[in-house]
């Protein structure tokens, strides 16, 4: 028996035909990592990303930045970045992506629950960080994640904020 | 397994070098700190110029202890040292980089800044 399947593939690695491009592969592999996101309802997670983007941007976050980090870190997908200029407007903008995930994707965060000078919010696939001007500088997350891809947010403009 | 009294390294770049366990938070009477449990601890060594200096009560999160860890997928890891990084009160890292590997069981635990902050998470 083995010898007819040693003599129809030989010694080669065998590569399947039903291989998917590359994206599609990634999407299958988050969702047997951590099946959180409801995917019939999510076409992809990087919506989901610019779309707490956008809601951060509603409440007037500076200088958000939407990284795609899966090919770095194993354990997450994307990261968003934020500056906030006082405590109250990290709470704001806390709890509106916490509303629109709990809403839209029945999704709960880990993380801090009272607003912090860094609050991070885990959702599993996507991880926000909210900063104080101060504590941007001071961690400087961006450099750190400095090889990823950085996601073009649609319609926004305005300029990066600098300490 | 940490108790009162062991001496860790420190896997941030805060400025403290090395700690001593003074006490374990949890219940009253706790006798040992696994990784991922916080710990007052004493700065025993420090470098110099730094914002933290020697015989300063900090609190610190354990990330690689000697004592193995099981999971329940039957993995073990060992690390080869006691290491833990230096926290403030609200749970932000002194620090602004981690050094060595830690392990996947902060995330669990709430310590996602510490992990977000690491080079390589096993």
């Amino acid at each position: 028996m083995f010898d007819d399947l040693m003599k129809k593939y030989g010694e080669v690695v065998f590569r399947k035909n039903d291989r998917k491009s590359p994206s599609a592969e990634l999407d299958d592999d988050a969702e047997s990592l951590s099946c959180k996101f409801i995917y019939s309802q999510v076409p992809a997670i990087s919506v989901v990303a610019v779309e707490m983007a956008k809601v951060a941007s509603d409440v007037k976050a500076a200088d958000i930045r939407v990284l795609f980090v899966k090919p770095l870190v194993y354990w997450t997908r994307f990261f968003i970045i934020a500056t906030a200029f006082s405590r109250p407007q990290i709470d704001a903008i806390g709890s509106r992506i916490r509303d629109l995930a709990e809403k839209k994707y029945g999704k709960v965060p880990s993380g801090d629950a009272k607003p912090n000078s860094w609050t991070l919010l885990d959702f599993g696939d996507v991880v926000v960080h909210i900063f104080l001007p101060q504590q941007r500088a001071f961690y400087n997350l961006e450099e750190f994640y400095g090889n990823a891809t950085l996601i073009e947010l649609p319609s926004e403009t305005q300029p990066p904020f600098h300490t | 397994m940490i108790q009162p009294q062991t001496h860790l390294n420190v896997a941030d770049n805060s400025g403290a070098r090395e700690l001593m366990c003074i006490r374990v938070i949890g219940a009253s009477n706790r006798r040992y700190a696994h990784i991922g449990d916080v710990i007052v601890a004493v700065i025993k060594e420090a470098v110099p110029n730094t914002p933290l200096e020697r015989s300063e009560v900090i609190r610190a999160v354990i990330v690689r202890t000697r004592k193995e860890l099981k999971r329940d997928n039957g993995m073990i890891i060992r690390y080869d040292d006691n290491a833990a990084v230096v926290i403030d009160q609200e749970g932000n890292p002194k620090g602004t980089r981690i050094f060595g590997a830690i392990a996947r069981e902060l995330r669990q635990l709430n310590f996602t800044k510490i992990v977000s902050l690491a080079p390589e998470v096993l």
